[in-house]
């Protein structure tokens, strides 16, 4: 089925034209040189902002073209498809600016508004050498000076901290820190004094090698009372919700990665001779293919539903951004990892196989689940989130069943986020999760007029008594906030997966009429790919709900066709430049 | 109990010789220290000085049996003696020339008195050796090998191409496999040993190096022959004996490369507990952290679990050669999935700073880079698979004894080692398995045993090749894992392992052989009791492996 | 900013604890595994090793029991619990907004 989300994502196709075509800008030999030379890719990012990339950057409120997360991560995801690195390096200027989105004022947005749509990259300066993701325990301060502010300190591992031209930092604001202690400050490098700031050294990386990974010390850089970003104490606040939106974004390079491992492995096969036969005619090759589009196929639903999600259950974000962000990243390493087996020693040349793709796409989506909190970040938050989303499953609290609806059904047009609304904590708990019976009922009375998805009927329940058992463990875990138990991460990992398979389970419900024709109708037809994916989720809490072996081959047919016909891997039918547009 | 050979702390000998000269990793100034390492990966170049370090050694000994002047007597030594190396540098483990040990054996097994003095004067004397059973276009798929040698009189006709060979710019010598018929079947290609300093140079070509993104610092390139003649004399064994010797050699060095591994691991193990001890988050040190804490003692616990699989799989090699070659492609298949799961764990803990090819812990990432090619071009894991699959059957059924105490004890003495007695098809009834049918066994462990048996009975013979099915595939690797379970229960009752380590070791084989839906059994006890030691150990000098070998590397000050 | 709730069903909602700061000391002590005793309620949560972010989740406790719905950073904007007491006091007393 056709979803418009990717209009916008064909357009930039269409204009980068085929990466395979060495002659092209932004190619994979290009992005492979680059890579040898540990080089910014400039002229690349240059392209992009010629495309005009920067506008899903900006909401539309504040005068750019951001009206669905939506575009926006599909747009990302074709850049990250030809390359991470570049995909971090100019993304990477939304990020820098969502404070602004989530805490300023209006005059504030529309500044920074202004900037971001005119090119001008923007850094976002969160961490710092000795403390990592310990935000609370920077040291970077703001103090209060002539109506304005003196800026103080070091931050560090820093994406585009030279190249950006802006940064938003995280500053204590009083001395004692703590949750109140922290603020935002938006700082324009060419507004303070050149003595006040100077840059620290790119640091060479094992993955997206060219991208600007440095830092910036300031001493005594004087900032405007209106550069702070909100009230003094309320930097971590508009951090964690800016990182909401961020975390959900950083699916789109996850799947770009996947995008990219998924048809490089695929073109190996299919051309590959082994024992006297194509390596895509034997099952057991053909099973490790079938099992990553599945995996893949899962990371986009997951990814699709929680970035709509933002506009329509906008105060569920920092549960369904926290799962997404970790289950995507993850299990897209895990994928890789498992496709770098059957690719053998070509995964290791730099020269033998598609400009050495392999090996550089696995060590530059090891970025991904590093940043915008890592993996053990983004668990720790869901076992913060344990008390309400077990208090609200036990007291029968009704699901937001429109925002779910609308959620999930990717023909709907959608009106753009309310930011005002993102919330530390989802007061209502998870409407997936919470609308899990109901959906599940649904699959159950579509199978009893259909045998062919019986399969599918038997995992959902399954998925339902899985979560169930959880919710049980949970409660019977100590509430032990201090120093979180080993058990609680594990725990986390497997509610994050059954969330994401409640969301799996909506989005075919609400698409399943419209994408019964037409091309990829056999992924969504006798629910083919939410079985598939609920094989694999249900595996990774530890349950059985093997998925027929048919389907297996059925999700083979459609990535053969799909990747030799120069289409993106997907639920949805998306043209690549390589099918000629 | 192996305590033959023990300080106070740990095992000291010839490896630990290797330890000191290599020194402090941590010391910046350090010539074969991370900085200096990762420098020289930079430049995809092997250390300054390391290979003349190794000459020194004589490391090249190690793979010459005693009989023919080497140092090669027990094989599980052997791992020992080279895990220094890869500790610290898998490519200079590889550079050097494990692969010359690969070729080597194929002469040992099959070679000629002259080829042998030949080959040991060679290595013996420094030469590098490579080997050259794979096609770049043929993966692991040896009978698909297109390379070929025509007799013609008293010569052999070598024409096409070997790619991807380690050392192939400077080897004195190569053992190259060939195609020598085309009858179809098992007797279509041979083993050659070529003296590449004698060759017609119009006729014969060393590739240009391969560029590759991980073991930087190794020379992979390649030979072309066309039309170029050798003697008659080249011939390792018969003609057509190329796949029985290549898949007898293949038992000791895939049981060799599981072991190299393992360096790996306990190298990326004390970074990360350097790092947790000294790095404060959340207003503690990163080492008080429940999870860093059950990170760091489970990847310990894999390490060690490793470590038993290999033991016991290069010691079978002694004690039971006629079963040791599902075995030793069990340890080639199951191990480097061990090793790199615990490093993908521990990278988590160590945060950004793995990914960073500079500072104190650079030395982590390029570790964890190299570890998955280590086994690439040599046996992937799926042709170890294929292997294990059509014996499956044969090592399932019938109840035989149980592998002898020798095959954990590193203190027993050790038959020699005889690659004559080397089997393709193991007999019926796996002595490895048999120790899991005792009563000591976990019940879980048991009942997986009790499946694999029925599951075995049950396969099919048209499910025994390369067109298994995944689910026909994924009995090996439940195989590999009993045996992994075997060998950890063999380890507690005749080794010397640290305490907690085997009750921890296997709930861990028992996760993967069936995942718990609700939560995994924890052990506390068991993971604090570990962690301690590993602690310990870290602080006074000894390394993490079975062998307590004493190590040099110092904790953050 | 905080208004006051709405119950949603009468009968499961068990009386407003007459000592707020002794309730308050008691689900902090249950998140940290303690007694209420052993929390003095003049010192800032975060001293016990509260993470900011789960010290969220005592809004859910504040819902549920009081009725009343807080800002979710109310533990951060009152973090103490004499002083989150004192504020919640106050609210409960405040005449319903119309």
């Amino acid at each position: 089925m056709r979803y418009s989300a990717f209009a916008d994502a064909e357009r930039l196709e269409r204009a980068l034209g085929d990466p395979g075509d060495p002659a092209a800008v932004f190619s994979y030999a290009r992005c492979a040189d680059l890579d040898d030379a540990d080089e910014f890719p400039a002229e690349i990012c240059r392209a992009l902002d010629e495309f005009g990339l920067a506008r899903h950057y900006v909401p539309v409120e504040f005068g750019g073209g951001l009206a669905d997360y939506q575009d926006c991560l599909q747009t990302m995801r074709m850049v990250a498809r030809r390359d991470v690195t570049v995909a971090v390096a100019h993304g990477k200027t939304y990020l820098g600016a969502v404070s602004v989105w989530v805490g300023g004022t209006r005059a504030q947005a529309e500044r920074v508004g202004a900037l971001v749509g005119a090119g001008v990259p923007v850094s976002w300066a969160l961490t710092e050498r000795a403390h990592g993701s310990d935000l609370l325990a920077g040291e970077v301060t703001a103090t209060p000076e002539a109506g304005g502010y003196l800026l103080d300190g070091e931050k560090w591992l820093i994406n585009n901290a030279t190249r950006g031209a802006a940064l938003c930092v995280l500053a204590r604001t009083s001395a004692g820190g703590g949750p109140r202690g922290f603020g935002v400050f938006f700082v324009e490098k060419s507004a303070l004094a050149t003595e006040s700031y100077r840059h620290l050294p790119k640091q060479r990386t094992h993955g997206i090698r060219g991208a600007d990974i440095s830092g910036v010390a300031f001493d005594g850089a004087l900032l405007g009372p209106g550069d702070l970003i909100g009230g003094p104490g309320a930097g971590l606040e508009s951090v964690l919700k800016g990182l909401q939106l961020t975390r959900t974004l950083c699916c789109a390079l996850s799947l770009g990665a996947s995008d990219h491992a998924l048809g490089v492995a695929t073109r190996f096969a299919l051309g590959r001779e082994l024992y006297g036969r194509g390596l895509a005619d034997l099952p057991a090759a053909r099973r490790v293919l079938a099992t990553a589009f599945a995996d893949h196929l899962l990371a986009e639903a997951v990814s699709v539903v929680s970035a709509r999600s933002v506009q329509t259950l906008t105060g569920e974000m920092s549960v369904l951004a926290a799962a997404a962000k970790y289950l995507v990243p993850t299990r897209t390493e895990a994928m890789i990892a498992r496709l770098r087996r059957l690719v053998g020693a070509r995964s290791l040349l730099r020269d033998a196989h598609e400009h050495g793709a392999f090996g550089k796409v696995e060590r530059d989506h090891r970025i991904v689940s590093l940043f915008d909190g890592n993996t053990l970040v983004n668990l720790n938050s869901l076992v913060n989130l344990f008390p309400i989303l077990v208090r609200t499953a036990d007291k029968g609290v009704e699901p937001d069943a429109e925002g779910v609806r609308a959620a999930a059904t990717v023909s709907l047009p959608l009106a753009p986020a309310r930011h005002e609304r993102l919330s530390l904590l989802p007061r209502r708990g998870s409407s997936f999760l919470l609308g899990l019976p109901a959906a599940v009922a649904e699959i159950e009375a579509l199978a009893a007029h259909d045998d062919r998805l019986a399969p599918l009927a038997a995992s959902a329940r399954t998925l339902l008594s899985t979560l169930d058992d959880l919710y049980a463990v949970i409660r019977a875990q100590p509430s032990v906030p201090v120093a979180v138990p080993t058990s609680s991460f594990v725990l986390a990992g497997k509610l994050a997966a059954c969330l994401g398979a409640a969301e799996v389970v909506q989005l075919w419900l609400r698409n399943r009429d419209a994408a019964a024709s037409g091309p990829n109708a056999a992924l969504w037809r006798n629910g083919v790919w939410p079985t598939l994916a609920l094989d694999r989720l249900l595996a990774a809490v530890g349950v059985s709900a093997p998925a027929p072996d048919s389907m297996y081959e059925t999700a083979f047919a459609v990535l053969r066709e799909q990747v030799g016909a120069g289409l993106l891997p997907s639920l949805f039918d998306v043209r690549l430049a390589e099918a000629g547009l | 109990m192996s305590t033959n050979g023990m300080t106070t702390h740990g095992r000291k000998d010839s490896a630990n010789d290797l330890e000191e000269r290599f020194g402090d990793p941590y010391d910046e100034a350090n010539p074969f220290g991370h900085a200096a390492i990762v420098a020289a990966d930079e430049r995809a170049e092997l250390p300054d000085g390391a290979e003349a370090v190794l000459d020194e050694v004589g490391l090249n000994a190690e793979f010459v049996p005693e009989r023919l002047g080497g140092r090669l007597t027990e094989v599980d030594a052997l791992v020992r003696r080279l895990r220094p190396v890869f500790r610290r540098d898998a490519a200079l483990g590889l550079g050097y020339g494990v692969t010359s040990f690969m070729a080597g054996l194929n002469v040992w097994l099959g070679g000629s008195d002259v080829q042998r003095k030949w080959l040991a004067d060679a290595l013996l004397g420094n030469g590098k050796v490579s080997v050259g059973y794979h096609e770049l276009g043929r993966g692991n798929d040896l009978t698909g090998n297109e390379f070929s040698a025509n007799r013609t009189g008293d010569s052999l006709i070598l024409n096409g191409r070997k790619e991807v060979i380690n050392n192939a710019g400077r080897a004195v010598a190569a053992v190259l496999f060939a195609r020598t018929d085309t009858r179809g079947g098992g007797r279509d290609h041979s083993l050659l040993l070529v003296d590449l300093t004698r060759l017609d140079q119009e006729r014969f070509r060393r590739l240009p190096r391969y560029r590759t993104l991980g073991l930087r610092g190794c020379a992979l390139a390649g030979f072309e022959f066309d039309g170029c003649a050798v003697p008659d004399s080249a011939l390792v064994g018969e003609v057509g004996a190329g796949p029985d010797l290549a898949l007898r050699s293949f038992q000791v060095s895939r049981a060799v490369m599981a072991g190299a591994g393992l360096g790996i691991l306990d190298a990326g193990l004390f970074g990360v507990l350097r790092f947790a001890l000294d790095r404060r988050l959340y207003g503690r040190t990163v080492a008080e952290l429940p999870h860093a804490r059950s990170t760091l003692a489970g990847a310990y616990a894999d390490l060690l679990t490793a470590d038993a699989m290999v033991t016991a799989v290069t010691r079978a090699l002694h004690v039971l050669p006629a079963s040791a070659s599902a075995c030793a492609a069990a340890a080639k298949y199951l191990v480097p999935l061990l090793l790199e799961d615990a490093m993908n764990a521990l990278s988590v803990i160590l945060g950004a700073r793995f990914y960073l090819r500079e500072g104190e812990y650079a030395g982590f990432g390029k570790h964890m880079r190299d570890l998955p090619p280590l086994g690439i071009g040599h046996a992937g894991g799926v042709s170890c698979q294929l292997t294990i699959l059509p014996q499956l059957p044969r090592l399932l059924r019938g109840t035989g004894d149980a592998a002898p105490a020798a095959v954990f004890d590193t203190a027993a003495p050790l038959p020699e080692l005889d690659l004559a007695k080397l089997r393709l098809f193991a007999p019926a009834g796996d002595p490895l398995l048999a120790v899991l049918r005792d009563d000591g066994t976990p019940p879980a462990i048991a009942a997986e045993l009790a499946a694999l048996t029925d599951a075995a009975a049950a396969m099919s013979p048209r499910e025994t090749g390369v067109a298994a099915g995944p689910a026909a595939l994924a009995l090996t690797e439940r195989y590999a894992l009993l045996l992994a379970a075997a060998a950890v229960l063999g380890q507690a009752r005749h080794g010397d392992a640290p305490e907690g380590w085997a009750e921890l070791a296997l709930d861990r084989l028992a996760e993967r052989l069936r995942p718990s839906a609700a939560l995994p059994v924890f052990r506390p006890d068991a993971e604090e009791a570990l962690f301690g030691d590993l602690v310990d150990r870290a602080a006074s000098g000894v390394g993490f492996c079975l062998d307590r070998d004493l190590v040099h590397r110092s904790l953050a000050p | 900013m905080p208004t006051p709730g709405t119950s949603t069903d009468a009968a499961t909602i068990a009386p407003i604890p007459a000592d707020l700061a002794e309730w308050l000391a008691g689900r902090v002590a249950a998140y940290l595994d303690t007694t209420a005793d052993a929390i003095d309620r003049d010192l800032p949560l975060a001293e016990y090793g509260l993470d900011s972010v789960y010290a969220l989740s005592l809004c859910g406790d504040i819902e549920d029991t009081l009725t009343l719905v807080v800002e979710p950073t109310l533990a951060w904007d009152y973090p103490t619990v004499n002083a989150m007491a004192a504020y919640l006091r106050a609210e409960i007393e405040r005449p319903a907004a119309t």
